[in-house]
């Protein structure tokens, strides 16, 4: 672990929250005993990561995706455990560190918004203390990566979601960081600037080596950015590895679609669980283990009913999805 | 030095912005015009019954009042619009951005936003000074410096005492209100503390530094106001602003769970 | 009719009680400007020996006392409200039902001045002590106040919604509404008593509307006029009131017109 970016070793962060019932004389009672509850959002969650890795952070809203991140950032002091980024501490908020880290929100702004994008870069220079040539080389870079020629003389509240995101993002990039941490960064982008936004990270990655630790709701960006991933469930680590790896982890079972001439009839119950049926299109799930016996069979038996059959992975999603609701049967041979 | 840049940057970017409506601009400038002139007819009305008022003659007065336009110019020049969008920050979590800068979240944040305009506001302050005083004192160096360093106190104690209120929005996220009544409190200034009575007075000279930050400087300029009362002031300017700043520092940490 | 504003008060009462806070805050904003001139004024009646013109310290205190109720009671602030409501185009819903939107202004105004007037009691009965202020109002004094300030308010209302319909033709209302504040500032009783404004500026208050909204259900709350003149200025307000009534009639048809021409 010496070229770890990130060291994350049993971090924890506990909220304190007032309960309030409902009612007056709830209110009163409160008044003179709070009702106070403790919720671990983060409770005691260990990794690492490599310089120059891609690795999405996924979990259900309230998973402590965002409060890890905020703590890994600086925004947070934890409840316990530690937590090193480039040898910093975060939460000292060293300008040394400070410097060298980035943190985008898909859903807020540091632009402002009656004025253009450039002038925000200008300032985000002088606060940065970024060289003039460096600056004029990074801005360059950006502006061509992420198409922003036109984008950054208008005022930034003219720029539709999209561009704003663009702009956004060489926004947080200005002082050329060695880890950025993305928070949800598409979300609310049509699928186009999805995968627009994608690609950029993916190519900046690639010339900057920067460390980039990401959280997405759309699994799309997972699947195209991250070869890791790290679950978080209740604030726990439930899976950290190949997001390759994952199905075959977290789900036990594989889909089998077999395309029928005449499918609309056929009763496919004993190969599998249907789980679909599209006129002659009829996905099956089956267990994992036997998956390849059963697709043989149904090749044996059908015989040239059969034009089309396929055995895949469950969709990421849906792997997620499993995971989520407690459905935890993957762990279990 | 470097905050120095960064404060003629931020300035430049909203100049920039401001010019590019030019209407607007004309209009605001037309209505200060309006509101200078009938703030110094309320003067002239008052003084129609009296040559002088609690010790301050018509000119003195006038004086008064351009400073209190200077200051309250001032206040709407960068301090109201960089606190407007410090609450906003809170309100929609953008103040994360801010304090992971390498440089002081304090000043990226308080003193962020400029209103371009009301530097016309301290223009017109300062042609009131200056039409007030032939009839005060015959100015001089020393009456100047004491001026431009009573000036200079008196917007840092606005600012603190914003800065103190503004902590407030950590907690209760809507405070606009009582920013509201801060800047009404402000009106307050345009004629000398002295004139309230008791506990208004002492709202207006400690709680609200308002009628301390308008009164001294006017009396600095006409020659009123001994070295005793300047050192009084900076000292006090000085301690303000830093048990201002350090609240905001601790309310800050509270903010980011440090204390919790 | 009587139900729809049933309706209206109902619904308004509960917002307002989500906002007492904001409301009482509010209320004592519109205190600080009256006892500033106040205080200016006693300061003035001290270098004069105690007396100007026909006020004396403790008149000049009853004064701005009335004032300050009286603005409270008369002042709407729905002026910026509309030009808001234009802007972010939300005036378009309500001119789709069938009630005209000045009625939910009227039921609003009407809310948050009962919500205000016991804790405005309180804070003008603190300054009333502070100042030793003396009412010279006779029982009549009363009576007539009531439709004083009544016509008041309904005058400074109507004539806040004329300048509000300017937001059909210009997005720069807050200019017309800053220079409408600005004369109201001088001529509506503000600076001084209308009686203690300088000869040309009296004549002018005495023609212009400000005065009627504020100044006089002040004067006739403090006893300052006697009763002839308070009825002669009353019916000055109601003819008032009668002019800005077919004012905004006119005004807000055209604008309405104009408006919907435009396809907002």
């Amino acid at each position: 672990m010496t070229d770890a970016v990130v060291e994350v070793r049993d971090l924890r962060k506990t909220f304190r929250v007032s309960e309030r019932q409902e009612g007056l004389a709830a209110t009163l009672r409160s008044f003179v005993r709070r009702q106070r509850r403790d919720i671990n959002a983060v409770a005691g969650i260990t990794f690492g990561i490599e310089a120059g890795e891609v690795v999405g952070f996924l979990g259900p809203n309230g998973a402590g995706k965002t409060t890890t991140l905020k703590m890994l950032s600086g925004l947070l002091y934890p409840t316990g455990g530690e937590a090193r980024v480039l040898g910093f501490v975060p939460w000292r908020r060293e300008n040394a560190y400070l410097q060298q880290m980035t943190l985008l929100m898909g859903n807020r702004t540091q632009l402002v918004w009656d004025i253009p994008a450039a002038d925000s870069f200008r300032v985000l220079q002088e606060i940065y203390r970024v060289p003039e040539d460096s600056f004029r080389k990074t801005v360059g870079e950006l502006t061509e990566l992420l198409e922003l020629q036109e984008l950054v003389h208008k005022p930034v509240r003219n720029l539709s979601l999209g561009e704003r995101m663009k702009v956004e993002f060489a926004a947080g990039l200005i002082q050329s960081p060695r880890v950025a941490f993305l928070d949800e960064p598409t979300i609310g982008l049509d699928i186009s600037m999805q995968v627009r936004i994608r690609r950029f990270v993916a190519e900046y990655n690639r010339r900057t080596g920067a460390t980039i630790l990401l959280t997405s709701h759309y699994m799309d960006d997972v699947v195209a950015l991250c070869k890791r991933v790290i679950v978080i469930h209740h604030g726990q680590l439930l899976y950290d590895g190949p997001l390759a790896d994952l199905a075959e982890r977290m789900a036990p079972f594989k889909v089998i679609v077999a395309t029928l001439h005449d499918g609309a009839a056929a009763d496919l119950s004993v190969y599998g669980t249907v789980v679909a049926r599209d006129e002659g299109r009829i996905t099956l799930k089956v267990d994992r283990q036997i998956a390849p016996e059963r697709a043989a069979r149904l090749v044996n038996d059908l015989g040239d009913r059969l034009t089309d059959i396929s055995v895949e992975d469950p969709p990421i999603e849906e792997v997620i999805d499993r995971v989520f609701s407690g459905e935890r049967v993957g762990t279990a041979p | 030095m470097r905050y120095l840049r960064l404060l003629a940057l931020f300035f430049r970017t909203e100049l920039a912005y401001e010019l590019e409506y030019r209407t607007n601009l004309a209009l605001e400038l037309l209505q200060m015009v309006v509101i200078v002139t009938t703030s110094v007819a309320a003067v002239l009305v008052l003084f129609n019954y009296t040559t002088v008022l609690n010790g301050w003659d018509l000119g003195a007065m006038l004086v008064l009042l351009g400073c209190f336009y200077l200051v309250q110019g001032f206040g709407e020049l960068v301090l109201q619009p960089s606190f407007e969008k410090f609450m906003e920050h809170v309100r929609l979590g953008t103040l994360d951005f801010a304090l992971l800068k390498p440089a002081s979240a304090q000043f990226l944040v308080t003193l962020r936003h400029f209103q371009v305009v009301q530097l016309a506001q301290m223009g017109l302050g300062a042609v009131v000074v200056i039409a007030g005083l032939p009839r005060v004192s015959t100015l001089g160096p020393a009456e100047a410096a004491t001026f431009v360093i009573a000036l200079v106190c008196g917007f840092t104690l606005i600012y603190a005492l914003l800065l103190a209120l503004s902590t407030f929005a950590f907690w209760f996220v809507r405070i606009d209100n009582l920013m509201a009544i801060y800047w009404s409190f402000l009106d307050a200034g345009r004629f000398p503390v002295d004139i309230y009575p008791g506990w208004l007075r002492v709202t207006l000279s400690s709680a609200v530094p308002i009628g301390v930050a308008v009164t001294v400087p006017a009396q600095a300029i006409s020659g009123r106001l001994d070295l005793i009362g300047l050192g009084l002031l900076v000292v006090g300017t000085i301690a303000a602003f830093f048990l201002a700043s350090w609240f905001w520092r601790l309310d800050l940490r509270s903010y980011t769970g440090a204390s919790a | 009719m009587i139900d729809v504003y049933r309706a209206l008060f109902v619904g308004q009462i509960q917002a307002a009680s989500q906002y007492r806070v904001q409301s009482i805050l509010w209320m004592l904003f519109a205190v600080i400007r009256p006892v500033i001139f106040l205080a200016a004024w006693v300061a003035v009646a001290g270098a004069q020996g105690g007396r100007v013109g026909s006020y004396d310290v403790r008149d000049f205190a009853a004064y701005y006392v009335a004032l300050s109720l009286v603005a409270n009671l008369a002042t709407s602030w729905n002026s910026y409200e509309f030009e808001f409501e234009i802007r972010m185009g939300r005036l378009s819903p309500k001119l789709l039902r069938p009630l005209h939107p000045i009625h939910y202004a009227v039921v609003e105004n009407i809310v948050w001045k009962m919500t205000t007037i016991i804790p405005m009691l309180v804070v003008l009965g603190f300054i009333a002590a502070t100042f030793d202020a003396r009412f010279r109002s006779t029982p009549a004094h009363l009576a007539l106040f009531v439709p004083s300030v009544v016509l008041g308010a309904a005058l400074a209302f109507l004539a806040g919604w004329v300048v509000a319909t300017t937001a059909f033709w210009t997005t720069r209302v807050h200019a017309v509404a800053t220079l409408w504040d600005r004369a109201a500032f001088i001529f509506a009783g503000q600076i001084a008593p209308l009686a203690l404004l300088p000869g040309p500026l009296q004549t002018i208050a005495l023609v212009l509307p400000f005065g009627y909204m504020l100044g006089v259900p002040a004067e006739i709350l403090q006893g300052a006029v006697d009763v002839p003149t308070a009825i002669l200025l009353i019916a000055v307000q109601a003819v008032w009131v009668g002019i800005f009534y077919a004012l905004l009639q006119v005004v807000w048809r055209v604008g309405v017109r104009q408006y919907t021409g435009v396809g907002a």
